[in-house]
């Protein structure tokens, strides 16, 4: 019996395989991402604790920093053991690209709280110079250098030289830092008072949450304390919406290989029908059938998740040994090994792969234990089974919960809602899939020549096969085209916006990451004063803390005429001026959504000196800075802050001066410009913006790419399966003296009929899932908005070549359908 | 009690600092030279004293701040920049426990929790301090295995040491520092060990001394006495040696009961060493009863107990032994002082 | 002799060899004619070429040798596009398993025929009715295939094969499937209406009982036509 089985199966192998491929996407992209995550989240925490060494408590700063006068207050402190002051930054080396993180000790005070951080000079007081630095081994492998060499360290425009003093032997293994003296690291930051924590041991009998929560009553506002895990978390935090993006892509694929695994049992126990009534005939039970049926869709499960576990660790660590652990995410960085990966994560996404496939499998096996043996033995009794398929009460439900889930706001920061609803929405559109195919080709007129007529019969008779084998494809061409919409939108929509904020003629962009980098007063001026130049605008990137709930938002500090913002910020909200007495803020929308600000909302800003109150002026759409950002005018920060330095310049030339000449003029007055310091045009800056755009975006298009593949080849495995299986029927019809090419062409126009129907309900769904994705998901993960742009002719060309490769399939099918013998097919039985 | 100035100037590669040297002919004006002079190389405020508790037992207590001067980042505005460093050590010495109990401190000064005063007697080094209030000095030190807190009432006025302060330190006449003693202070306060704070009394000898040049290339270590005689006088005493053992300098002022002072020329004092002691950790000897004499004084030291050792060389790299001593005076009990043993682990090389 | 018209259905010198030259031949020589009314029944083991002679006859393959000339036409002339044609005009079919279209009712499976040869939809379906009327089944003419019992999708079939009033009617096994009752009022259908329609008829089968319903008998055997006597069994 069971050898009758898995002959039955054998014949199925083509599709089982797609099945199992479709399968171990899901569970590869699934579970490699969240390898990659779990290294880039892991090294980010990691490299935070580190940082604060054996630190029971960790009191941290904006990116600003915090007043260093804390320090002495902490110290002093009698719960407080050791007090080991930090200042944090990222510099720029000349001769290697990037940035490289830098951290100022007090070797004294570091000694007590994270001595491993401390570098073994040669010369004890060489940890106090000023011009000595200190590497850790796998940064000086990475460097070539060896520790009597000299690295230069960028400081505002000109380069400093320090020389390698030791290693920081204590330092993990791949860890990347240099550690100067905190004094040499103010001063190469120009970071004069400012500290970026202050790591804590506490004295003995002291507990650390009681104590943290008494002590951050009495921190000024933006300074917050807290263990140094909770300061990674709140470090993995700005990174969640990418991450959970991700996975629910990778969720995706795993739900279109539900559905591919659907259509093939379905369409199996189909084409099995009367073997499987011979079964149970012969005294199977119905249940065991159930259990036999649903185990065939589980088994495919497991070798495509096995698969995919594979696929998706080999993945991981391409990927990683590529690109870092950040995916394309700027955010996100590391260069980690690829751990082996936990047990049980491993076996989450086995059991997610293998449920996916046995849910896809529920619906076959229960109408395979279901039907009547002794009707099934007979042929013609297809239909019969199918038409349970078609009650249209559970897809309305779920088109109607969709609905209701749109309106839910996000749950823990996350659209959990809206992608509920997008799986609710291609669901119930699927389940009603088939009754919607039946009533547009009842509603077709039947027309045309005898092959037309012939294949709407057959269609409009049997819509079900068809139907199915539908399912994965209108699945992934849903989402594939309301990805496409959004990124399309979203890239109009950042190109339009890099038109209004970079409007001048050349820009020096100087602390983009890297602290050492700035211009001071005297730089500014000289810049000012160049002859090219008509009128030029400052502008100071730091980091402020609004709460203690949410990590630094960017503070963006620039010279603009507060009267008329709108031209130079990409207003979402009108302008309303503030009161008399009051400062000007404008805030991205981020700011307003997380910190539920509105225009006109008074705000109290974390500066070291209190000023003028200020009040929300205006929203604006911000796509550079995922973590919220403000801006003032540079005039008032600067009263405020004490600080007067800028990290860029927006110059516009006099008429008649090139972007070019300007740039000369730039760097000749600059003498010292570093090579790394940017001097760039508007042009460059947006199609640098836009590169790095696609390339953030170019792993979700492969995502998609790889699914629609399968989702494609699906449809053309369910289509080659379903020609194949009406042989008799072509031969018959050859019999009757229908000729070959009419054969073919009632198959073409079926296929066309019914493949153009899937894609333009893909089509449809996919436009209704890119409102949500536009409008809800981005909005609730991101915080910002967008404009609906549709790609009409991408979309078009991408659909023709979907409905093209289905035409060919079936024109394939049909002429393996119809060989030599396709006519003593009509003896067999 | 130099040994480690000792070791932070022998550490040091010439700088391009220039350090005022001392030069004999000015006048210590008070409080000013309480405070700290920055400008100079190094400078302490060494307190030493003998406390008893209600049950009688004979303590040592020490308390010590030292200032130096780096050379390093002064140009750097940054007010974490490490030009002046602060140290502090505290210890106990008590029989009963058979060795010293120590602690270390040491922080740049200028930010929070190391400040160090240039108007009075005011240095502080996260939560220990040595200050003057009043009329009175106020000491504590707060360390892991013990804490002190200190009230110091002098009973009798300054002794300035050498000429009018200045003392010289080798044949060399650069070879000087500024150095005045205030002995026979009286104390009272409390000890705190192992959780268990008990109320002392005793008496307490202060120093401090700065300088830019001090010690002669030669030199591998020296030894110093201050000793509160029980006749309300004081007697303080050094020599500095040469690696081959012979002496290269020694100095020392003895104010007798009456309150004249007598100042001593280096062949003047004579050490003799009555008996050593050998560590059993680091199998080093050192001279711990000693008989000195100057003209007109003898004084036989026994230890209080015999290992007074420090071994700091996991943090400094130095090692000495620094102990409470008493003094008989013809067979008779003469007064406590405190004694410093230095450079008999060899030639330091750091 | 004289009076006797130009046969519908001549085959002459027929030979098919399957897989090439050096093959199995399955047929070597095989003559045959059949005129208006003629009814041939012929028999043979399983494999002995009877479903190649018909597939030949039928024009879906073609002969390595000799000629098969339907209505006076030769058949080794014409594309497939014209066998086709003939096929649709002048050939009816029934076969062992029915072979009705599923998603076509009664009606629509009859008339497919009179559709593919073009016949205006009246005329087709008048034709569709007469039949049914035939064949017993006017009243079934909504019914879909899968609410049919077996006897009653042979008649269907049956009536499909002649609706378009076809010269030759081929009928391979037509009774295979059918009980006993079911399969001798097919036969006698069959043969009846081959007879009133004037056309010729081919029947194979390995039943003597169903043979017998023919003229006469053939065997084939060793690839070639043999006359039995009498249909005796």
């Amino acid at each position: 019996m069971l050898g009758l089985w898995w002959r039955g199966l054998a014949s199925l192998r083509a599709r089982s395989l797609l099945s199992v491929a479709a399968i171990a996407l899901g569970v590869a992209l699934g579970f490699g991402v969240q390898l990659l995550h779990g290294v880039a989240v892991e090294e980010m925490s990691l490299a935070v604790v580190r940082l604060s060494g054996d630190a029971d408590l960790s009191v941290t700063g904006p990116r600003m920093g915090l007043p260093e006068g804390l320090y002495g207050r902490l110290a002093a402190l009698p719960e407080v053991a050791a007090a080991s002051p930090v200042l944090q930054g990222e510099v720029r080396l000349q001769g290697h690209p990037g940035h490289f993180p830098l951290l100022g000790l007090d070797a004294f005070q570091a000694q007590a709280v994270q001595p491993r951080l401390v570098g073994r000079p040669r010369e004890r007081l060489d940890l106090l110079r000023g011009d000595r630095v200190f590497i850790t081994p796998a940064l000086a492998a990475e460097l070539g250098e060896h520790t009597e060499g000299t690295l230069r360290l960028q400081q505002g425009l000109a380069y400093r030289e320090l020389r390698v003093a030791g290693e920081i032997a204590g330092a993990a293994p791949g860890e990347r830092l240099l550690v100067v003296d905190i004094a040499a690291a103010q001063q190469l930051f120009h970071r004069f008072g400012y500290l970026s924590a202050v790591h804590l041991r506490l004295a003995p009998g002291v507990s650390a949450p009681e104590f943290a929560r008494r002590l951050q009553a009495e921190l000024p506002p933006g300074v917050e304390v807290g263990s140094p895990a909770a300061a990674g978390q709140r470090q993995a935090a700005l990174s969640r919406a990418y991450r959970v993006n991700l996975q629910v892509l990778a969720l995706v694929s795993l739900f279109t290989g539900g559905l591919l695994v659907f259509s093939t049992q379905a369409l199996s126990v189909l084409a099995r029908r009367p073997q499987l009534a011979l079964l149970r005939v012969l005294g199977l039970p119905a249940k065991r059938l159930l259990v036999l049926v649903l185990a065939e869709g589980a088994g495919l499960g497991v070798l495509g998740s096995a698969l995919g576990l594979l696929a998706g660790w080999l993945l991981a660590a391409a990927l990683l040994w590529r690109f870092g652990a950040g995916l394309g995410n700027a955010s996100l960085s590391g260069t980690g090994s690829l751990p082996w990966p936990e047990p049980w994560s491993a076996l989450v996404f086995l059991l997610l792969g293998t449920a996916a496939a046995a849910a896809g499998s529920l619906a076959p096996a229960l109408e395979a234990a279901r039907m009547e043996p002794g009707r099934a033995l007979k042929a013609g009794d297809e239909q019969r089974m199918l038409a349970p398929l078609q009650h249209p009460l559970p897809g309305l439900a779920a088109l109607a919960v969709a609905v209701l889930l749109l309106t839910l706001p996000p749950l823990g920061g996350l659209p959990i809602f809206a992608y509920a609803a997008i799986a609710l929405l291609l669901l119930g559109s699927i389940v009603l899939l088939p009754r919607a195919l039946a009533a547009t080709l009842a509603f077709l007129p039947g027309h045309g020549g005898v092959p037309e007529r012939l294949s709407l019969a057959q269609l409009r008779a049997a819509p079900g096969p068809a139907g199915i084998g539908l399912a994965a494809l209108v699945a992934s061409v849903a989402l594939a085209v309301s990805m496409a919409v959004m990124v399309d939108s979203f890239r109009d929509s950042l190109a339009e916006w890099l038109e209004v904020v970079l409007p001048a003629d050349l820009y020096l962009r100087l602390g983009e990451g890297a602290d050492g980098s700035f211009l001071d007063s005297l730089a500014q001026r000289r810049l000012a004063g160049l002859p090219g130049v008509a009128r030029v605008e400052f502008l100071r990137t730091t980091q402020i803390l609004l709460d203690h709930t949410h990590p630094p938002v960017t503070l963006l500090a620039r010279d603009f005429p507060s009267d008329r913002p709108q031209a130079h910020l990409p207003l979402v909200s009108g302008f309303t001026p503030p009161g008399p007495g009051e400062q000007a803020l404008f805030i991205s929308e981020y700011v307003a959504d997380v910190f539920a600000l509105r225009v006109g909302d008074r705000v109290k800003l974390p500066l070291p000196l209190a000023g003028l109150p200020f009040r929300v002026a205006g929203v604006w759409r911000d796509y550079a800075r995922q973590g919220g950002a403000l801006v003032l005018d540079r005039a008032v920060y600067a009263r405020l802050a004490g600080d007067t330095d800028a990290t860029e310049a927006r110059l516009w030339g006099r008429p008649g001066v090139s972007a070019a000449l300007l740039a000369a003029q730039v760097r000749e007055c600059l003498g010292s410009l570093p090579s790394q310091g940017e001097l760039v045009e508007p042009g460059e800056l947006r199609s640098f913006s836009l590169r790095l755009f696609d390339r953030t975006f170019a792993v979700t298009y492969a995502l998609e790419a790889a699914a629609i593949l399968i989702g494609l080849a699906g449809l053309s495995g369910s289509l080659a399966a379903q020609v194949l299986a009406r042989r008799r029927e072509f031969a018959l019809l050859r019999h009757l003296g229908l000729r070959r090419g009419q054969v073919l062409r009632m198959l073409t126009s079926g296929t066309a009929l019914v493949t153009g129907f899937g894609l333009a309900l893909g089509c449809l769904l996919g436009l209704l899932v890119s409102l949500i994705l536009v409008h809800v998901v981005n909005r609730q993960s991101f915080h910002w908005s967008m404009d609906l742009h549709v790609p009409w002719a991408g979309l078009a060309l991408f659909l023709a070549v979907l409905l093209g490769s289905a035409l060919a399939t079936a024109a394939w099918a049909g002429r393996q359908a119809l060989g030599r013998e396709v006519l003593r097919s009509v003896r067999e039985d | 009690m130099l040994l480690m100035i000792l070791v932070l100037l022998l550490a040091r590669p010439a700088l391009a600092v220039d350090f005022p040297p001392v030069r004999p002919g000015a006048a210590l004006t008070f409080p000013r030279d309480h405070g700290a002079h920055p400008a100079y190389r190094t400078e302490w405020w060494y307190l030493t004293g003998m406390v008893e508790g209600p049950d009688g037992r004979t303590l040592g207590v020490q308390l010590t701040f030292f200032r130096s001067r780096t050379g390093l980042q002064e140009d750097n505005p940054s007010a974490f920049a490490p030009a002046q460093l602060l140290f502090a050590h505290a210890a106990i010495a008590d029989a009963a426990t058979g060795r010293l109990l120590a602690e270390q401190r040491s922080a740049r000064a200028g930010v929070g929790l190391a400040q160090v005063s240039q108007a009075d007697l005011d240095v502080t080094l996260g939560g220990w301090f040595l200050r003057r209030s009043g009329q009175v000095l106020l000491a504590r030190a707060q360390a892991q295995a013990f804490s002190l807190d200190l009230q110091l009432v002098p009973a009798a006025p300054l002794l300035a040491q050498g000429r009018a302060g200045f003392s010289r330190k080798g044949p060399v006449l650069t070879q000087a520092s500024w150095y005045y003693s205030w002995p026979q202070l009286t104390v009272r306060g409390t000890l705190q060990r192992a959780g268990r704070s008990v109320a002392v009394e005793g008496r307490a000898w202060l120093d401090h001394e700065w300088s830019s040049a001090l010690l002669d290339p030669r030199a591998v270590g020296w030894d110093w006495l201050g000793v509160n005689l029980v006749d309300g006088g004081a007697l303080m005493l050094f020599q500095i040696r040469s690696g081959d053992g012979s002496r290269l300098w020694a100095g020392g002022a003895w104010r007798d009961a009456g309150g004249s002072t007598r100042v001593f020329q280096p062949g003047e004092v004579e050490f003799t060493v009555r008996r050593r002691w050998r560590s059993p950790r680091t199998r080093l000897e050192y001279p711990v009863a000693l008989r000195v004499r100057v003209p007109g004084l003898v004084l036989e030291l026994q230890p209080l107990m015999d290992d007074q050792e420090l071994d700091a060389r996991a943090s400094t790299g130095t090692i000495y032994w620094e102990g409470l001593v008493r003094a008989l005076r013809q067979g008779q009990a003469g007064g406590w002082g405190y004694l410093e043993l230095t450079g008999y682990g060899g030639r330091l090389n750091l | 002799m004289l009076a006797r018209p130009a046969p519908l259905l001549v085959v002459e010198g027929l030979t098919r060899v399957y897989g090439g030259p050096s093959g199995r031949p399955v047929l070597t020589g095989v003559d045959l004619t059949l005129g208006s009314g003629d009814y041939l029944a012929i028999m043979g083991e399983s494999g002995a070429g009877k479903s190649t002679l018909l597939n030949l006859v039928a024009g879906l393959e073609r002969p390595d040798s000799g000629t098969v000339l339907l209505a006076g036409q030769s058949l080794g002339g014409l594309s497939d596009a014209a066998l086709a044609g003939l096929r649709c005009r002048e050939i009816g079919f029934v076969f062992q398993a029915f072979h009705l279209l599923p998603y076509l009712n009664v009606s629509q499976n009859v008339g497919l025929p009179l559709l593919l040869g073009g016949v205006p939809r009246r005329a087709a379906r008048g034709a569709v009715d007469a039949i049914l009327e035939a064949v017993g089944l006017a009243g079934r003419a909504e019914a879909m295939p899968r609410e049919l019992s077996g006897g009653e999708l042979q008649r269907v079939a049956v009536a499909r094969a002649l609706v378009h009033r076809p010269r030759l009617v081929l009928a391979d096994e037509p009774t295979g499937n059918l009980d006993a009752r079911a399969g001798a009022q097919v036969l006698e259908l069959l043969a009846r209406c081959i007879r009133e329609q004037g056309g010729c008829g081919l029947l194979v089968t390995h039943s003597r009982h169903a043979a017998a319903t023919a003229d006469r008998i053939l065997v084939l055997a060793d690839g070639r036509l043999t006359e039995t006597v009498g249909g005796a069994c």
